[in-house]
């Protein structure tokens, strides 16, 4: 019997039959649809995701008029921070736009939190002017809402992962609620500080990762910006497949935002003003790559569907597919990439 | 009434948070002469396995899922209290040493797995982030732990989970204390690979694997 050979959602080698990539395919797929609730990908879509996996040749690409933009999430310090290689980030955004031809990059601190940078915004805003002199795609500020540290003791409010295993609900709701207050100030401040200094806009990185206060607050900061800078763009991009119910009881434009997929993740982002929306579907490393590629394009077929703004899935390293391995062989990322585009209908990375 | 209507009245007091509601089937059960053992372990702990389940696809939040672990803490309540009046001890199935690793502070999901493994009848002892592989082995020898559960969200702190295994290899301990991992980047196979008892996926799955370790 042929076998191929494909990946785990850990980047482990493996051959499946004909056979069992099919049954991967059908059971990532109705995963996909018993938890979110989104439709099935048609026969014909099945079809093509297996016809992808199945390909030969290491690398696969999209078809010629298929090609999408590319940004990179804290872009400007991938080289300098993650390669170590001794550059400062202006040179790394101009690196991420004429070497590695990305559409956008992000310019972000090294702590990546709108709360940290508060304090130095001014050093900040000076790197940014010189980083958008010097570039000619356009340059978001990016950060991450990081809503745990407004907790003690790093900051005034009390902190809510100790409050809940206490019974202490209620103290731990409103402990939420007041640090989404302060974390909507400090993401408006830092907002009106780059856009001021020529920030073609701002990446919401992460919404979400402290759960659905943390969202709320990048919700909420976005609508300010918005209707302040009309022309900023803003992505927002998530933290995980479902926005975890830290708090439970939070909305947004009428809807509860706890466990919303991101069918429905879109919708309030869109809401709020958003520009483009980052995708993400948690990678099981436990399942294969037809498992994981099916879930994934089931998830976020239904969000393009639903989406009127461009959707970027965020193929990161254990995110939409991707292996969660530090290293991602390309085999498994081409594919993934060729399938998100083809059969989710992404717009862009 | 019968066993099995109380059972369900257990799930569904659980799975609704309602303390009042739980606390009197189990008061019920007991005046009618069933093992208050028997219904926590067929009946209100099944449900919080659903709502770890429900919790992790994303249809209960944090909140519903403490206030349920706070429903099986009162009804434990109640049986601890029964088991001492009859003279039996109390049912603690065992003792369990609970840490993210060194270079880690992710430690949402290895708390909420602390929470339900506690209503489960084990004692476990929660060492927090950030823990280095020696603290945990040491603090599990004081303790007399009967298992070594240790969460990893970063594949560059999963390394970490295969340094307790060596301490406990070194120290004689391998195969007295068990040892059960997860964490995003953990698989079956790493867990295999570097010789931990046991790998669970999530809340619901590593209180299973934890009864399995200690039956």
């Amino acid at each position: 019997m042929k076998k191929y050979m494909t990946r785990m959602g850990d980047g482990y080698r493996v051959e499946l039959s004909e056979e069992e990539i099919w049954e991967d395919i059908k059971a990532g797929m109705e995963d996909a649809v018993s938890r979110g609730g989104v439709p099935e990908l048609s026969g014909e879509e099945q079809q093509k995701l297996f016809d992808i996996i199945t390909m030969p040749g290491t690398v696969v690409g999209v078809e010629f008029g298929k090609e999408v933009v590319m940004t990179s999430d804290s872009g400007a310090g991938k080289v300098g921070h993650l390669a170590g290689i001794q550059i400062d980030r202006i040179i790394g955004a101009q690196i991420h736009e004429r070497v590695c031809a990305n559409d956008s990059v992000d310019l972000g601190h090294i702590d990546y939190t709108y709360k940290a940078v508060k304090a130095v915004m001014h050093d900040e805003a000076a790197d940014m002017q010189h980083t958008v002199n010097n570039t000619v795609m356009p340059i978001l500020y990016g950060a991450m809402t990081n809503l745990g540290q407004y907790t003690k003791p790093d900051g005034p409010c009390d902190n809510w992962a100790e409050l809940l295993p206490q019974g202490k609900i209620k103290e731990a709701l409103a402990a939420q609620e007041e640090a989404v207050e302060h974390a909507v100030k400090d993401i408006v401040y830092i907002g009106d500080g780059m856009y001021e200094c020529g920030a073609d806009g701002m990446n919401f990185d992460t919404c979400g990762a402290s759960g659905d206060a943390d969202f709320l607050a990048a919700l909420k900061a976005v609508s300010i910006l918005r209707e302040k800078h009309p022309d900023m763009g803003v992505e927002m991009g998530m933290a995980g497949e479902f926005v975890l119910g830290m708090h439970g009881g939070l909305t947004f434009d009428g809807k509860r935002l706890a466990g919303m997929y991101p069918h429905e993740q879109v919708k309030v982002c869109e809401a709020a003003g958003a520009t483009i929306f980052g995708a993400v579907v948690n990678t099981n490393t436990n399942e294969s790559l037809p498992w994981n590629l099916a879930r994934v394009c089931t998830f976020l077929k239904a969000c393009t569907d639903a989406a009127t703004i461009p959707v970027h899935a965020n193929v990161g390293m254990g995110v939409c597919a991707i292996p969660m391995t530090d290293f991602p062989a390309i085999d498994a990322v081409s594919r993934i990439d060729k399938a998100l585009v083809e059969v989710a209908k992404v717009d862009g990375f | 009434m019968s066993k099995e209507t109380i059972l369900k009245e257990a799930i569904e007091a659980v799975k609704k948070c309602k303390e009042e509601e739980a606390v009197d089937v189990m008061n019920r059960a007991i005046a009618e002469g069933l093992d208050p053992v028997e219904v926590l372990s067929e009946g209100f702990s099944v449900g919080i396995r659903e709502v770890g389940d429900l919790f992790s696809r994303g249809q209960v939040f944090l909140p519903e899922l403490m206030l349920a672990a706070e429903v099986m803490k009162s009804v434990s309540a109640i049986v601890d209290e029964e088991m001492q009046k009859s003279g039996k001890d109390a049912d603690k199935k065992g003792v369990m040493v609970l840490a993210t690793v060194e270079g880690d502070v992710h430690d949402i999901g290895k708390g909420i797995v602390a929470s339900i493994i506690k209503t489960q009848g084990i004692d476990v002892i929660d060492l927090g982030r950030d823990v280095p592989a020696d603290t945990i082995v040491a603090k599990a020898e004081e303790l007399g732990a009967d298992i070594i559960g240790s969460s990893a969200l970063l594949t560059t702190t999963m390394g970490e989970q295969k340094k307790i295994e060596e301490i406990l290899e070194a120290k004689g301990l391998k195969g007295k204390m068990k040892t059960i991992v997860g964490g995003a980047p953990v698989t079956e196979r790493f867990a295999k690979r570097i010789g931990a008892d046991a790998y669970a996926e999530d809340a619901a799955e590593g209180v299973e694997k934890v009864l399995a370790l200690l039956a």
